[in-house]
Order: structure tokens, then C-alpha cells, then sequence
């Protein structure tokens, strides 16, 4: 399974009103609350080994499927 | 024995050494662990804290004991360990800085002081006369107009005192326990009048059991205006979205962080509240953004606007609370600098989705929680923050603040 794929299973897991689009923006859409961000920090970090920290931490990264699959491809490739 | 207070030095080796990094996060928490702190230094090596110097009053010898040192120690260690090492480092989000590089004068709240302008009344507690109350009410007047100009702006005024019950709606002292003032007041019954009394008039003061006597705590000092506002719209179904405006006192425990006019215990507050769907709230805390920096370009003063957070009391969802309002951007403070080195916070512009919507059970049209947000203006920050870039001297103040000023007896 590549990241995409993951990223969109564990929020689908959360996001029970719909099927999520991977540009769907989910705090525009009030799908999910903003506390729920960290929880997304925490599961690429832990799934990916990737470290987030400093500008990383931006909600314009977690904003949806797409803009996390891509920041985890960019932080995998450096 | 001596019972008079005394003060003592006490160095604490950190168990887990502090990133330099959140030196400021700690240092915003230090005061908090316990009352006998009067002052601290933070002691790095390298790029880390790994021990603090304490300048410590005990209330007497016995208190100095090296009981009472340790459980100092374990607390310090506790608090970094639990509200400290648990936050992340954020760099600085600038979304706005001044067209103007304004230096702040030395000007100080001694020197406010010292031209008999402004005096403390107490910890926390500062009154001021002319020219600070002229220029208070000129920049509450501004405000209240970018308020009041804006779709349906309403104004109200709101009690200094509110039910403890509407701070529990949303679960206050679970977020800032610290910062509470509860409201004592004597049990209304004549046998607890009399004991008083009679205690009061053996002890020539308030007795130290004074709260075995007081059996209400059902008000508490308002920590801020907003609160007043979703308590006034709670289990109510908004008809269309609404603006609210208020100003009124504002009451926070901040501990020995008081200083001057910067951070007090009591201080006046200039508030604008937006209920509704979520794209108005937004929009309208953008629109007020604008107009507000478009003031402090008018008033000549310098700053920048930038990302901010709460300081929430940790336990662990507070923490998530604090890192998620920071990665989401759902607090913008602005900040003038006041010398050298230091900038005040004089306004903050904050987003709280539906968080009051629910615990409030206001609703939108159609029975959706309102999404909410609010500007907060510290009325006291601003006009310091103003005379440490301008002076006391009228004549040298920008055109615009002196005209307004000299209207103020006109409107």
C-alpha cells in the first residue's frame, strides 16, 4: 500500500459522514475538529518515520489526503 | 522564633535538561509551581537548560526545610516533564508587521509612576489618571466604531461578576485553573454573621478560617468579555449572523508575571465576538485584522501581528488543545515593542470552531452549532504600549491620535 493509500484509509476511519475526495480540504469542511491535526502529526510520524518539527508543523500540510501523501513523499525523499 | 518572612537561594538540577528552544514556554510557568518563588534564572549549557537558580520566600524557618526544598524540586521537575517537554518548537509566523520601525522611548512603569500618571494599588493592580485615561477612551472609541461599523454590530454591557456555572459550560478550570478568581462572600445565615464577628473582632482582621465561612462559590470574576456573550445567546437559534461588542473589566490571576501596566490582575478589555457559519466568522476576524493594523499604522504604532497560543494549565488533552490551536493558526496576537528587547501582546484575533457552539448549544439556522471567534483588545497593554513609543508629552504624539484625543469631550 503506498502513503496515499494510508493516509486515506486512517482518516476514512475517522470521516464516517462521507467518502472522503483527496482534495477535500477537512477542516474547511468541518469534518473533523482541529484537535484532530495532532493525532495526524503523531500517525505520520509513527507510520512513516518521519520526523515533524519547526515549520513542518503546518496546517497546510494536514489539510487533506493529497497535501499529506505529498509532504510525506517530500520528507521521505530528503 | 522570628516569623517574619525570609528569603533563600535554592539551586534545582533539572532530572530531564530543557531545549533553549522552550525556555519561554517555561519561563511563562515557573511562578505557577509555587507561591514562595519570588525569582528565577535559568541556568543553559550549550543549547539547554539543565538547572534553574530560585530565589525562594518561606513563611518561616521551619517552612525552609529540606522537606519543603525537595517537594520544590519534585514540582519544577514535574512541570517540565508534563507541560514543557511535551510542547513542540514553533518557529515565528509573521502575518503582518508595521510599515513603521518605530523605537519604543524609555519610557517605563516606573517613570509613569515617577510623573504621577499612574500608581499601584496592589499585586496586579495599577490606577491611572491624565494623559493615559484620555487616550484609553480615544482608542476604546476607535475600536468601538471598527466594531460597530461592521453588519449588524451590536453593543452590550455585560456584569464584572459571572455564574461559575457559565464558565463549567465550556469547562474552564480544566484549560486555566490557574488564572480563576472565585468570589467569596459570607453565608447568608445570622449565626455565621455573628461568628464572623466575633472571630474578626478577637483576631483585629479577617480570621485564617475566613472560608470555613463562606459557603458560596457560585460567582467568579470574568477572565474575559466573551464568555458574557455566548452565555447571553446560549440554547438560543441564531436568525442570521451576529457581531457583538462589549468592554468591560477582566480579572486573571497571573501570578508574580504582574508588571505595571503590562499584565495585570485587573484589566479593561475592548471585545468583538462573531457567531455564525464558519466562513463569516472567518471573514469578519479577517476584516477586523485589517482594519485594526490599519489603526496602529494611524496611531504611529510600530509591531507585527503573528501566530500565538494560549497558555493552557497541562494535562494531556490541554497540551493537544495548545499544539492543534497553534498548527491550525486559531490565534493571532499583535504585539508592540515596548523597549529595546521585549514586545506587549495588545490584541488577540481567535478562532474557536464550533468549541462554544456545543458547549453554549447555540445553533445556526437549521440547528448546526455556530462556529465562533473573537477580538480582544487589552485596553491598558495598548495605551502603555502607545507612551513607550510616543511619550507623555501631547504635543508630540501623532496629529491624529491628538485630535482624537481632543475630541474625546465632544462625542
Amino acid at each position: 500500500m503506498n502513503a496515499k493509500d494510508e493516509i486515506r484509509n486512517f482518516l476514512q476511519e475517522h470521516v464516517r459522514s462521507c467518502k472522503l475526495e483527496d482534495s477535500q480540504d477537512i477542516f474547511a469542511e468541518g469534518l473533523v475538529s482541529s484537535m484532530f491535526v495532532m493525532q495526524l502529526v503523531v500517525m505520520v510520524e509513527q507510520k512513516f518515520g518521519i520526523s515533524v518539527e519547526g515549520a513542518d508543523l503546518n496546517r497546510d500540510h494536514f489539510r487533506s489526503i493529497e497535501a499529506m501523501a505529498a509532504f510525506v513523499t517530500r520528507k521521505q525523499s530528503r | 522564633m522570628d516569623s517574619s518572612p525570609k528569603e533563600g537561594y535554592m539551586r534545582v538540577i533539572l532530572k530531564m535538561p530543557v531545549p533553549a528552544q522552550l525556555a519561554q514556554e517555561l519561563e511563562k510557568r515557573l511562578y505557577y509551581v509555587a507561591d514562595e518563588i519570588r525569582s528565577f534564572k535559568l541556568i543553559r549549557q550549550q543549547d539547554e537548560i539543565h538547572a534553574l537558580d530560585l530565589i525562594c520566600e518561606w513563611g518561616n524557618e521551619a517552612d525552609e526545610s529540606p522537606l519543603k526544598q525537595e517537594r520544590l524540586r519534585d514540582k519544577i521537575n514535574e512541570l517540565i516533564r508534563n507541560d514543557v517537554l511535551s510542547l513542540r518548537v514553533f518557529p515565528k509566523k509573521v502575518l503582518w508587521r508595521s510599515p513603521l520601525k518605530r523605537r519604543a522611548k524609555n519610557c517605563s512603569f516606573a517613570a509613569l509612576k515617577d510623573a504621577g500618571v499612574a500608581f499601584s494599588c496592589g499585586e496586579g493592580l495599577v490606577g491611572f489618571g491624565e494623559p493615559l485615561i484620555s487616550l484609553s477612551d480615544y482608542f476604546d472609541r476607535r475600536l468601538r466604531s471598527l466594531a460597530m461599523s461592521m453588519p449588524g454590530c451590536r453593543e452590550y454591557r455585560y456584569p464584572t461578576l459571572i455564574p461559575t456555572r457559565v464558565l463549567e459550560t465550556f469547562r474552564y478550570f480544566e484549560s486555566f485553573p490557574q488564572f480563576a478568581f472565585f468570589v467569596a462572600r459570607l453565608h447568608n445565615d445570622l449565626d455565621v454573621y455573628r461568628s464572623f464577628l466575633h472571630e474578626y473582632q478577637e483576631n483585629h482582621g479577617i480570621p485564617d478560617g475566613l472560608f470555613s465561612h463562606c459557603h458560596s462559590h457560585d460567582l467568579c470574576l470574568s477572565p474575559t468579555m466573551c464568555y458574557h456573550t455566548y452565555q447571553q445567546f446560549q440554547r438560543q437559534e441564531l436568525e442570521r449572523d451576529t457581531i457583538v461588542t462589549s468592554k468591560g473589566k477582566s480579572f486573571r490571576f497571573e501570578s508574580r508575571y504582574s508588571s505595571g501596566l503590562e499584565r495585570l490582575w485587573d484589566f479593561t478589555i475592548r471585545e468583538i465576538v462573531f457567531l455564525g457559519r464558519r466562513e463569516f466568522v472567518l471573514e469578519s476576524r479577517q476584516a477586523f485584522m485589517k482594519r485594526a493594523f490599519a489603526l496602529m499604522v494611524e496611531f504611529e504604532v510600530g509591531g507585527c501581528c503573528e501566530v500565538a497560543s494560549d497558555y493552557f494549565f497541562a494535562t494531556p488533552e490541554t497540551t493537544l488543545k495548545l499544539l492543534s490551536q497553534r498548527i491550525m493558526e486559531h490565534k493571532y496576537e499583535l504585539r508592540v515593542p515596548i523597549d529595546g528587547s521585549r514586545s506587549l501582546a495588545v490584541a488577540s484575533f481567535n478562532f474557536h470552531e464550533t468549541f462554544f457552539g456545543e458547549a453554549f448549544l447555540i445553533k445556526r439556522r437549521g440547528g448546526e452549532s455556530a462556529w465562533s471567534g473573537c477580538v480582544g483588545f487589552g485596553l491598558e497593554r495598548l495605551v502603555y504600549a502607545f507612551v513607550c513609543q510616543h511619550g507623555l508629552d501631547a504635543k508630540r504624539w501623532p496629529k491624529a491620535v491628538r485630535d482624537g484625543v481632543a475630541q474625546n469631550h465632544d462625542v
